[in-house]
């Protein structure tokens, strides 16, 4: 007889006779846990009745190093976590004490950015004189109270939570998509027990159909609500719900609906078990197969952070990274899912545009030859460059230093309109900054629908409405807002009322302490764009917008590109460049109109995709994404960042600023860098800005110094900037999942 | 010995003498003058059963009785100057080497009909063309295409 068994009887004999046999036969007690002090609570509790050693214990640091914060310091309280002292603020619950002491409790329900909900008991601890184990995550943490977190007791609970969430989970990890990075997997094998009591069917639940992204198992669904509390308090739609209670609760739409928001994607990552999963990463790849790239996303002018996860030369998904300042821990659905576009119509050879008006693939030298022999035979003033809306800084100042040495001086990034004044900083960033942006009470949006133009900008007024209840007023276009708002008209002539002080608005913007207006960026593209720059700047004027502590005169860009061409001064010599072009480079350059380009121009496309600007091309030269270069991009607060390779190019491309600077030598006209560490000081004497990497640099000068202008404003209504928020570049284009979504999602 | 000689002058009689002496270069009597083991086989064959003929063209005898154990089944090619053990398909090659009392014919109903490949002896020290590369290998023609993106085709011109 082997000494555990002995152990096991003795132990369950002494069960027998301790045990009150209260009526019904104890003689078989099936223990579940594999400690036997555990089996009591009583006893457990008295092992833990000693007094608890002085906390000489080391210092601990807070999970995830994150730092406290005390907005005063007369509220700081102290409570006891295992024994060690920490000071938090008031207000801060149980769980949140325990994560600055350094101990990482096991939650399902709870997360740091949605309402607390304390439906799933994970999170139980002890608390000292407290009769039950309590919901750490709901319970506000009080002064001197000392909490237990590794006793045999909250073990127990614990386990028999586990228990319980595991009793109707299906067991099909091996097949899940979560498999590797689900919070269940996880904490069953922390924390769980090794074995389970439950030997009837599990319940099962029909699959709901939330759309073209997220697919969903509910029969994996554990109830812990995140995803409804994401939807309506972030999202900001009222779609999910719970349904149905006890066993037969269900997460569901009630009727037979798409999830219709634009941040849907963010429940994939908030489910912590697989309920929820990428419907275009189904079944594609393990999540340890994948090698994760910490880059930034350029389908809008937020650039979101986002971590590209790639296996071998393919991008497998897209997900968020934390950045409190742009994007907190969400990411828009076009940012997430418009990666297989990356995989589609690529251009991978030099082609050049043969005299039956085909393209035939060269090599580089041949069509490198080409360009530079034709742009010697044209006049300096009838060379355009323009650079597209995914450009990056380095490739642009390349660019424009190459046509400045061919002696023109025409080139913009499409987006910045003819004319852009990109002479005052303040006057083409987001000078609020999108953080900042929570501390207003009033918002004035003129001509722009941050929904479908910066889904992450949209979700922080919708956060700043949420928690303050701040006034939005709109002009423009109708649009779909998902918070309440006024609308205030559709043409300029609304921001003429309001800056007279005839709308009744212009008493909401007046009694605001933080006002903030933010300007589309469609506006650039208006011929009287002057004019309502000078409404909005007399409106910001006339409401003290602009005060030392405070700047809430803002522009919200469209694309990735525009605040950095600005700040290289991407502006053309005449507005008519356009007409009289005779040799037009395009870098990356897809949606400028080429209806007036002459006949006999010449073309040069320089992209990555095969898509609008191709087709008017007579040389392609392929170039690389920006999930496949090292590139700095400016976002709408003027923060640049910088876009890491994650997997390799795809055929014969280059990057952007080595064909510019091949071309170059070519053309006999050299470029004086090789590397992107001397582009980058050359930049340094034209905009230091974009190298203060990843820190936002706000404009020195504010809009105050701009010029009189004479221009009145016209009464043609603002336009919408953004069609269609699912498909707005080459890569988005040519993504079938964006494409299936603008089919499916967008009314 | 005399009954194979008035075999020889019936066959001359009924085919006439180009016939036989083709015939007679085609079943190997020619080459065996030159190859022992050639020959072996074929004075082996005198009074054996032949078992059965495989697709290439080989075939298998067997003798039982006066043979000792274990000699008593054995192969003669299809191919009389260049043959090698290779050339036996799986199916005979387990009557062959007495694994199995079932012929080939009787095994080869068991072939699967969709993914069993036809056989092919070894091609080794032949050439190149000839060897069996797996598939990834840069010499097999059938090699997957390993390219994970698809290219813009100019010939979509709108």
């Amino acid at each position: 007889m082997g000494l555990g068994l002995l152990a096991s009887r003795a132990l369950r004999s002494s069960r027998i006779l301790r045990s009150p046999s209260n009526g019904g036969p104890t003689y078989f007690l099936r223990t579940i846990v594999s400690t036997p002090e555990l089996n009591n609570a009583d006893a457990a509790a008295a092992v833990q009745g000693n007094p608890p050693p002085p906390p000489d214990l080391p210092k601990r640091n807070p999970v995830g190093g994150a730092r406290v914060h005390f907005p005063n310091p007369d509220d700081a309280i102290e409570v006891f976590v295992d024994g060690y002292p920490v000071k938090i603020p008031k207000g801060m619950t149980v769980l949140q004490a325990c994560e600055i002491a350094g101990v990482d409790i096991p939650r399902f329900c709870y997360h740091n950015r949605l309402s607390i909900a304390g439906n799933c008991r994970m999170c139980l601890v002890e608390v000292e004189k407290s009769p039950k184990p309590v919901a750490s995550c709901a319970m506000p943490a009080l002064p001197g109270m000392k909490i237990k977190t590794d006793t045999p007791i909250a073990k127990k609970a614990r386990e028999g939570v586990m228990e319980f969430l595991l009793m109707n989970h299906p067991l099909d990890c091996p097949i899940c998509d979560q498999g590797g990075e689900c919070d269940l997997q996880d904490q069953s094998m922390a924390f769980g027990s090794d074995r389970g009591r439950f030997t009837e069917m599990k319940r099962s639940v029909v699959d709901k159909n939330l759309g073209p992204l997220v697919k969903t198992v509910m029969t994996r669904c554990i109830q812990c609500t995140r995803c409804v509390r994401f939807a309506s308090e972030v999202a900001g739609v009222e779609d999910l719900g719970m349904l149905g209670r006890g066993s037969g609760e269900e997460i569901g739409t009630y009727v037979e609906k798409l999830m219709t928001s634009e941040l849907s994607g963010n429940v994939i990552d908030i489910c912590p078990v697989g309920a929820l999963t990428s419907k275009p990463f189904a079944f594609k790849a393990r999540n340890w197969e994948l090698k994760g790239t910490e880059s930034i996303d350029v389908t809008d002018a937020v650039g979101s952070n986002i971590r590209i996860d790639s296996r071998g030369p393919e991008v497998m998904r897209v997900v968020p990274r934390l950045n409190e300042d742009i994007n907190e821990e969400w990411i828009s659905d076009k940012t997430r899912f418009f990666y297989d576009g990356l995989k589609r119509q690529r251009l991978n050879d030099p082609m050049i545009r043969g005299a039956d008006g085909r393209f035939k693939a060269v090599s580089w030298r041949d069509a490198l030859a080409i360009v530079a022999e034709v742009m010697h035979q044209i006049k300096p003033e009838e060379i355009v460059g323009v650079a597209g809306k995914l450009s990056d800084a380095e490739s642009m100042m390349a660019l424009k230093d190459l046509l400045n040495k061919m002696g023109s001086n025409n080139i913009f990034c499409e987006g910045n309109g003819m004319h852009p004044n990109a002479d005052l900083r303040s006057g083409y960033i987001m000078n609020t900054s999108i953080s900042g942006l929570e501390k207003a009470d009033a918002f004035l949006l003129v001509g722009t629908q941050p929904r479908v133009e910066a889904a992450m900008v949209n979700a922080r007024i919708h956060k700043t409405v949420k928690a303050t209840h701040a006034k939005v007023g709109y002009v423009g276009p109708a649009a779909d807002f998902n918070y309440d708002h006024q609308h205030l008209g559709t043409g300029p002539q609304t921001l003429v009322e309001i800056a007279e002080g005839r709308h009744p608005f212009s008493s909401a913007l007046k009694n605001a302490k933080n006002p903030v207006i933010i300007v589309g960026a469609g506006v650039f593209d208006r011929e009287d764009k002057d004019a309502v720059f000078a409404a909005v700047d007399t409106i910001a004027k006339n409401n003290n917008v602009v005060r030392p502590d405070w700047n809430g005169l803002n522009v919200l860009l469209l694309n990735a590109a525009q605040a950095a061409a600005l700040d290289l001064g991407l502006v053309p010599e005449s507005d008519k460049c356009i007409d009289s072009a005779k040799f037009v480079y395009l870098m990356g350059a897809d949606d400028v109109n080429l209806d007036k380009l002459p006949d006999d121009a010449f073309v040069v496309y320089q992209g990555h995709h095969g898509d609008r600007g191709v087709y008017r091309a007579n040389v392609i030269l392929p170039a690389s994404a920006f999930t496949e270069k090292e590139g700095t991009y400016e976002n709408t607060e003027g923060c640049a960042q910088i876009t890491l390779p994650a997997v390799p190019t795809v055929g014969d491309a280059r990057d952007d600023w080595k064909i510019i600077r091949a071309l170059s030598e070519v053309a006999g006209v050299r470029l004086p860098y090789d590397s992107l560490g001397a582009i980058r000081s050359r930049i340094r004497t034209v905009a230091p800005n974009l190298l203060e990497v990843d820190e936002r640099q706000p404009a020195t000068f504010s809009t105050s110094l701009r010029p009189e202008v004479s221009q009145k404003v016209s009464s043609t209504p603002f336009t919408p900037a953004v069609e269609n928020f699912y498909m707005t570049d080459a890569i988005t284009r040519a993504s079938k999942i964006m494409a299936q979504c603008s089919a499916l999602l967008k009314k | 010995m005399a009954s194979v000689v008035r075999g020889i002058f019936k066959s001359i009689k009924e085919k006439g003498i180009g016939n036989f002496v083709r015939e007679l270069r085609e079943e190997g009597y020619v080459s065996c003058l030159a190859d022992g083991n050639l020959l072996q086989t074929k004075i082996h064959n005198i009074g054996a059963t032949l078992v059965g003929v495989d697709k290439f063209g080989n075939k298998y005898y067997e003798k039982l009785g006066d043979t000792q154990y274990g000699r008593h089944r054995w192969v003669e090619y299809a191919q009389k100057d260049r043959y090698n053990a290779s050339q036996v398909p799986p199916e005979w090659h387990g009557w062959l080497h007495y694994i199995t009392d079932h012929t080939g014919d009787e095994l080869l109903l068991l072939k699967p009909k969709r993914y069993g490949l036809e056989h092919k002896e070894n091609f080794s020290g032949e050439g190149d063309e000839y060897i069996y590369h797996s598939k990834g290998h840069t010499l097999n023609p059938g090699q997957r295409d390993w390219t994970r993106y698809q290219s813009w085709q100019p010939a979509k011109k709108e």
